[in-house]
């Protein structure tokens, strides 16, 4: 059953069309990988998605209710449902990582005891083995550090779909490999859906079950990982040339 | 000498040098202007082994923009770097020809640049006045509901808006109230009226400069420092991560500031207006030894706490008019680090614009 069905959907800014007509499904308990070159659209798709850009055209169901940009209710009922990693973290400066992972909650639950809170943030943190850097600020922290605990206050209200935006970019590779190990456990022991924007073609070969490769203004290719060996598309076969070269070395 | 070109024809053909570079096209393009104002050119290209990409927007530069100079005998090598050159857009040559006037006539045009220029200011109005209703809208839902808010938040920002702007606010004022009083003090003895000078310094500082003064250093203060953290916020995208968490930007990072700027700021004023009129007191004390009480006695006799009670609701609303404008110019920034210096410079400007509007609209009604 697919968590997201995209109808004709139209993405932009103002009145410039990023990406035209998309029409796709992303399945529910899978991970999709959202990738194209630079400058193709993933993240104006991913923020349209997460609810943050209004789509210039067409619409998109998220579990099968259509998200109206209109309605502050299908919002909000959109925001209770999902969690987004973005690309440097984006945890409030202002608050220690335990306050920023703590927020979500005491945001939508006051009337929770703070040890309930408590216990909620560490279980988060501890996923993400960011436990003992609990009182540190986001600016003592490393970029890796960094986005491990923002996708601990991603995940602190158990989503029912997580979006990450470049999750690799910027990381040193086994900071990168412990990252995409930390998405393959979401997926597989919680069962959670996720989807991630990346050009890391390492990454998208370890983690991804489905691809989304955007170019030229709209959807090139649509399907398995394993599907794209297949298909005679030069643009696909060039874009992924760039993993066989590296593989091979 | 290697690098100039040698005129090997004084009948106007250049034979090119081996290195062709973007010095040597520097000091062949003078030489071709020369010759071309007498007649054609002919670039012999036959020598040239050495070129890089200034040689290769030389040869489309002749081939668009000099219309007197011929080229020949390119090598092949040459050619081919230069037909897989990027294309270079149309109408570039340097220098650039005039652009066709525009069309209809100069007020014509003038009017419909101010027009423009008036809708957009319109627009952005409204924006504004859309986000103080907002505002309005999401105080009264936290003091009613006491929800989505930081907890603790409000007491910081009441922390740096009000203790952290104390001092500011009296030393300036104290030069204020010091500087009217002296100027006054000399205009009032000619009329032997010295002892007026403390219904002057009451009226003034209650009514006026004691608000208006503690709005304008809010405006500088608080209201930079508000921007440039909100549009920090937003450049980082740490608001679009608050909106993805079900959490209203516009009231969790608002109300506090709103509400923190209610409670101080008739503290700030009060402070405010003791401090100007101790430095009426002191130039009065100094020039002609007049006592203090009999100032303040002085002084009640023309000042009521109406006026005392005005200069607090003034600087309430100066208060709101600067957080609401500093907020509405840091959550609508762009996604650049430069964005956030300008945002902060249009934050002060427009918050003291609207102090001194509201101030002066403040004025009519009550005067």
């Amino acid at each position: 059953m697919a968590i997201i069905t995209a109808h004709e959907l139209t993405v932009g800014y103002g009145t410039t069309e990023v990406l035209r007509d998309l029409s796709f499904a992303v399945p529910e308990g899978l991970i999709t990988t959202v990738v194209g070159v630079s400058g193709s659209g993933k993240s104006t798709l991913l923020k349209t998605l997460a609810g943050l850009l209004p789509p210039l055209g067409g619409g998109f169901d998220f579990a099968g209710r259509r998200v109206d940009y209109l309605s502050d209710a299908s919002l909000r009922d959109l925001y209770a449902k999902i969690g987004v990693l973005y690309q440097d973290g984006a945890l409030l400066n202002g608050l220690t990582l335990y306050e920023n992972v703590a927020l979500p909650v005491r945001m939508h639950y006051p009337e929770l005891p703070e040890d309930v809170v408590r216990d909620m943030v560490f279980a988060g943190l501890s996923q993400v083995e960011m436990a003992a850097s609990a009182e540190k600020f986001p600016s003592e922290l490393s970029g890796g550090m960094r986005k491990r605990g923002a996708l601990a206050r991603a995940l602190v209200l158990d989503p029912e779909l997580v979006f990450c935006d470049e999750p690799s970019s910027g990381l040193d590779p086994i900071t990168s490999s412990r990252l995409d190990d930390l998405l393959l456990q979401l997926k597989e022991r919680f069962k959670m859906t996720l989807v991630v924007v990346t050009h890391e073609l390492r990454s998208i070969e370890r983690v991804a079950d489905r691809v989304l490769l955007l170019g030229d203004g709209g959807i090139r290719f649509s399907g398995e990982y394993a599907g794209l060996a297949a298909t005679d598309d030069a643009f696909i076969r060039t874009f992924f040339l760039r993993k066989a070269r590296h593989d091979d070395t | 000498m290697s690098g100039i070109p040698s005129v090997a024809n004084p009948s106007e053909t250049i034979v090119l040098p081996k290195k062709l570079r973007t010095a040597e096209i520097a000091g062949l393009l003078a030489k071709i202007g020369r010759l071309t104002a007498s007649g054609s050119v002919t670039l012999d290209f036959r020598e040239v082994e050495d070129f890089d990409n200034a040689t290769l927007a030389f040869l489309r530069h002749i081939e668009h923009c000099l219309p007197g100079v011929t080229v020949a005998d390119v090598p092949e090598a040459l050619a081919q770097a230069e037909s897989s050159f990027a294309k270079r857009p149309p109408g570039t040559c340097w220098p650039e020809t005039p652009a066709a006037p525009p069309s209809g006539s100069h007020a014509g045009r003038f009017f419909q640049v101010m027009a423009d220029k008036f809708l957009a200011r319109v627009q952005l109005m409204g924006r504004f006045l859309a986000m103080f209703g907002d505002e309005v809208f999401h105080v009264g839902q936290y003091l009613r509901k006491r929800r989505g808010v930081y907890p603790g938040e409000t007491w910081n920002q009441m922390f740096f808006m009000g203790y952290r702007s104390f001092p500011i606010v009296c030393l300036l004022i104290f030069l204020v109230g010091v500087t009217i009083s002296i100027t006054s003090v000399q205009q009032l003895r000619l009329f032997g009226a010295d002892i007026y000078i403390a219904d002057l310094v009451g009226i003034a500082m209650l009514r006026e400069l004691a608000p208006l003064m503690t709005g304008v250093i809010l405006a500088g203060k608080v209201g930079a420092a508000v921007t440039a953290e909100l549009a920090s916020m937003t450049v980082l995208e740490e608001v679009d991560a608050l909106r993805t968490m079900g959490v209203v930007p516009e009231k969790f990072l608002m109300v506090p500031r709103l509400i923190a700027i209610t409670l101080v700021v008739p503290l700030l004023v009060a402070m405010a207006d003791v401090v100007g009129i101790f430095g009426g007191v002191v130039v009065a004390r100094v020039s002609f030894g007049m006592l203090p009480s009999a100032f303040i006695r002085e002084m009640i006799t023309s000042v009521d706490w109406t006026d005392f009670g005005w200069g607090l609701v003034k600087t309430v609303v100066f208060g709101w008019a600067v957080v609401v404008g500093a907020g509405f110019k840091g959550l609508t920034v762009g996604r650049s680090a430069e964005e956030v210096g300008r945002a902060t410079t249009e934050s002060v400007v427009l918050s003291v614009t609207m102090i001194i509007i509201i101030d002066c609209i403040f004025a009519f009604i009550l005067y």
